[in-house]
């Protein structure tokens, strides 16, 4: 999933709201925060709403509803609340639970699961919901004509990729109605992570027969049939949306608020004060202006994780005189992202020198890269560039957005004190940006990924020769080889033991230069209970509730603030 | 008169077309295109929505689509939001920012005005000077800076009004108030000169000669020449105003038309972009014929050819 970019273009008024902010805060604007009797401070106001009724920001308007279609995070927040999956998510460990199936068989060899559906589920429209919904959505996802932008999800499905390519008819898929109540799904590999995979939006199902009435409007609140824990009751364009409880949801003696309110703010600052005067509930991470950020810490509900996911610089090696491995490794030794994190940064993310970001069960990662300008000098000076003489002009592309600004600034620095060699800093606004990346047109370009599914297969994968996400021109045929075998590989030590030896290659090539490891920074009003940070920053919203007597119970477990502590393993 | 309406409708027509082929080549000009993310796109699917929204076919095609489907306002779906016609998330925004747009200029009116005529009628006392000063402070501090201090103030240390959103009357004061300001300040300075001006004129000394008391003199001889700069000013300001405010929108987080265009812009949402783009030079340009009409209804001497 790509990263969520920051509208960058009102930076200007988000800082001078800042300084307005901090100078009023400094002039006696105590009422802006509060503590409670532990002498925990809160940012803003911690009255509890009155009804049961959860309120949060979007931070974007969805573009579409139809979870085989959409490919956004405000998309798919909305969807998994309206639909339900074969499997759930845990809400603290992201672990499937039983949801639309309530129990599956796996074979020995795990490529073959069977799902059982649970007895008695329903659509909205009062009509059963069966194993061949799940077929026939999963089929209209992977059907080329659907034009759906997460079809890459299922491809794990035997004859998935084929058919989604052309290469084969929809009756070779290998995802069966076995009967109503029973799905037989085949996969091409082992993958251990396919449970997870079902937790993803894009493999939530649709009722046919209401597409086949409405078409693309069939998402309208006036037409939407759906099967999960609560229901579109209204969406008002860039004004809200609100959820309420499904009555007839299987689990709905579980749900514990009535009403849910989603707000589609795209503006940081607006968004951070709408949280603070007690708006909304729950601001998801990504949506705190970068320059509060280090003034954030020290407010008990602004709650700090790990986030699956990396930024990293990108390099194309099609390009002289990147194509020299020794070139590509002399960049990745100049620069120094522990300073860059410490100083640019603030602390507020560390730095990483891995391709897979942490936390991988099972997942010894290899030897992360290291800062070391004397080697970096050597490698340039083995390159033919000794001190950086006849190295031609480099460019770091980035788009619009005040931190990806300064960080490539101060890599520019460390390139040119390091190496001695002459790099410009290009802007560019989004699209273009994108247009550039993808045709890779460009010398170094700043750049995010961010996991799927809780398997560093999911970082790995993109930097095959030939994957669309790769973007670097770089194939190499030792790496290709271990992707491939691991992904073949039934025995899950030996599998990532694979995946460890391809992540070595790739960053000892280095067409990819790690920078830092996101973290989830979400502010959560210390009344919601249920809500944690995850790795996937992905919050099943069927487990919140509102605890009015917040005061008398113990703090939430899940909440980290204590990051900023934390350095490179 | 008629000939003269007859006359300017008219020329909407190719002033319209001109913007809309403008609009139409250079959107389409720019780098990428829709459905871009940061995220690869399988070929297949990229394949099926250009077909759906007929972006494979040359590009003088798709021109001649736009402009005949455009002639009845139909600019198709947006493609960032496909459950929606460009047309109805133009009429849903237009509510707002008419709203919007309607209270600050009715606001604008009602304290400019006023101010303005006082002000003229106590040229150079303390009065004059400090509305004045006052004025020029509100022409010179930007929305950006004055919407995040009303917020500040306002809703985050007395948390008197909501800090943003479109919900209930309560939420309408800050934005209104942060984009009438301008309005206010400019309206008191331009009626102030105006004024100044018109009661120097013969016609007011007659006026007063005859004996007409200076309530009079102000209020029914000078007020109506002494307006028309206002009045002018108006036209392109009320149609500014109304079709939205790119910064109050942002700020307050409001569904007005204002934040399309840029957004549009961004996301290559071509039927948008060039759907407000029309609906606001359609606006304009009808509002630009209005004043025409009101200058000729308030001072005698214009006339219309």
């Amino acid at each position: 999933m790509p990263a969520v970019r920051a509208p960058a273009w009102l930076v200007t008024a988000a800082s001078l709201a800042l300084t307005a902010w901090l100078l009023a805060a400094g002039c006696g604007g105590r009422m802006a925060t509060t503590s409670d009797a532990s002498g925990r401070e809160y940012f803003g106001s911690v009255r509890v709403p009155g009804d049961r009724v959860f309120r949060f920001n979007n931070a974007a308007e969805p573009e579409q509803l139809d979870p085989g279609l959409m490919s956004g995070q405000p998309d798919g927040r909305i969807a998994r609340a309206i639909f339900e999956g074969l499997v759930v998510a845990d809400p603290h460990t992201l672990a499937p639970l039983p949801g639309q199936a309530y129990r599956w068989d796996i074979s020995p060899d795990g490529r073959r699961y069977v799902f059982h559906m649970r007895p008695g589920i329903r659509w909205t429209n009062g009509r059963p919901v069966t194993a061949g919904d799940f077929e026939w959505s999963w089929k209209r996802v992977l059907d080329p004509a659907t034009g759906s932008r997460y079809a890459g999800i299922l491809s794990v499905i035997e004859n998935a990729d084929s058919f989604n390519q052309k290469r084969a008819d929809a009756s070779q898929v290998g995802v069966r109605a076995l009967d109503d109540s029973t799905l037989e799904v085949r996969l091409v590999s082992p993958a251990p992570y396919f449970l997870n995979l079902l937790t993803f939006y894009t493999c939530l199902p649709v009722p046919r027969e209401v597409l086949a009435r409405f078409g693309d409007r069939w998402t309208r609140p006036e037409h939407l049939v759906t099967n999960g824990p609560f229901v579109l009751a209204s969406w008002k364009l860039r004004e809200s949306m609100e959820l309420v409880k499904n009555q007839t949801y299987w689990d709905q003696a579980n749900v514990k608020v009535d009403r849910m309110i989603a707000y589609p703010v795209d503006d940081q600052t607006t968004s951070t004060n709408m949280y603070k005067a007690g708006v909304i509930d729950w601001q998801p991470s990504g949506n705190v202006p970068a320059p509060f950020l280090p003034f954030m810490r020290k407010y008990a509900d602004f709650r700090v994780g790990r986030q699956q996911a990396l930024y990293f610089y990108s390099i194309n090696v099609t390009k002289k005189p990147l194509d020299n491995v020794w070139v590509r490794r002399a960049l990745t030794h100049a620069l120094d992202r522990a300073t860059l994190c410490d100083k640019v940064l603030k602390g507020t993310r560390p730095p990483w020198g891995l391709f897979c970001p942490s936390g991988y069960v099972g997942y010894t990662p290899p030897q992360p890269v290291t800062y070391d300008p004397e080697e970096a000098r050597r490698d340039l000076a083995k390159a033919g560039y000794p001190g950086g003489k006849g190295f031609p002009r480099i460019e770091i592309l980035i788009n619009t957005s005040e931190d990806h600004r300064r960080i490539a600034e101060a890599v520019q620095a460390m390139w040119r004190a390091n190496l001695g060699i002459p790099v410009d800093v290009a802007n560019q606004e989004w699209a273009s940006y994108l247009e550039k990346t993808t045709q890779v047109k460009y010398d170094v370009a700043r750049r995010s990924w961010i996991g799927d599914y809780p398997d560093p297969s999911t970082f790995l994968d993109i930097m095959r020769g030939g994957d669309g996400n790769n973007r670097t021109g770089w194939s190499n045929p030792e790496y290709n080889r271990l992707c491939a075998e691991a992904r073949m590989e039934a025995d899950p030590t030996r599998r990532m033991k694979l995946l460890s030896q391809a992540e070595a290659v790739l960053l000892d090539e280095s067409p990819v230069i790690p920078v830092y490891h996101y973290v989830t920074m979400e502010l959560v009003k210390p009344y919601v209970r249920g809500l944690y940070p995850t790795v996937l920053d992905y919050h099943p919203l069927k487990f919140v509730s509102i605890d009015p007597d917040w005061r008398e119970h113990p703090e939430p477990a899940g909440s980290d603030s204590t990051l900023a502590a934390e350095r490179q393993p | 008169m008629t000939g003269f309406i007859t006359r300017r409708l008219l020329l909407l027509i190719p002033t319209l077309w001109i913007i809309a082929t403008l609009t139409f080549f250079l959107v389409h000009a720019a780098p990428g295109g829709p459905f871009q993310s940061e995220r690869d796109i399988p070929a297949a699917a990229k394949e099926a929505l250009y077909k759906k929204y007929g972006l494979d076919r040359p590009l003088i095609v798709q021109y001649g689509r736009f402009l005949t489907h455009a002639a009845v306002l139909d600019f198709g779906p947006s493609y960032a939001n496909p459950a929606k016609d460009v047309r109805e998330i133009l009429f849903e925004s237009a509510k707002v920012s008419f709203e919007l747009g309607g209270w600050a200029l009715l606001l604008a009116l009602l304290l400019g005005v006023p101010i303005g005529v006082w002000a003229a009628t106590r040229q150079n006392s303390a009065g004059d000077f400090t509305a004045m000063s006052v004025a020029l402070l509100g022409v010179s501090i930007p929305n950006f800076v004055l919407g995040p201090l009303l917020v500040l103030w306002l809703s985050l240390t007395l948390f008197w009004l909501p800090p943003a959103l479109w919900t209930g009357p309560s939420s309408r004061v800050l934005p209104v108030l942060t984009l009438s300001a301008i309005y206010i300040a400019y309206l008191a300075r331009l009626t102030r000169g105006g004024m100044l001006e018109t009661l120097r004129q013969d016609y007011v000394r007659t006026a007063r000669a005859k004996g007409l008391d200076e309530r009079r003199v102000v209020f029914r001889h000078a007020f109506r020449l002494g307006i028309l700069p206002v009045v002018s000013y108006l036209g392109p300001a009320t149609a500014r105003v109304v079709m939205g405010s790119v910064v109050v929108e942002q700020i307050f987080a409001i569904p007005g038309l204002g934040r399309h265009l840029v957004n549009g812009a961004f996301n290559r949402d071509y039927t948008l972009v060039l759907g407000v783009v029309l609906f606001y030079a359609g606006f304009l340009l009808i509002f630009n014929l209005l004043v025409d009409l009101a200058y000729a209804w308030l001072d005698p001497r214009v006339e219309l050819a």
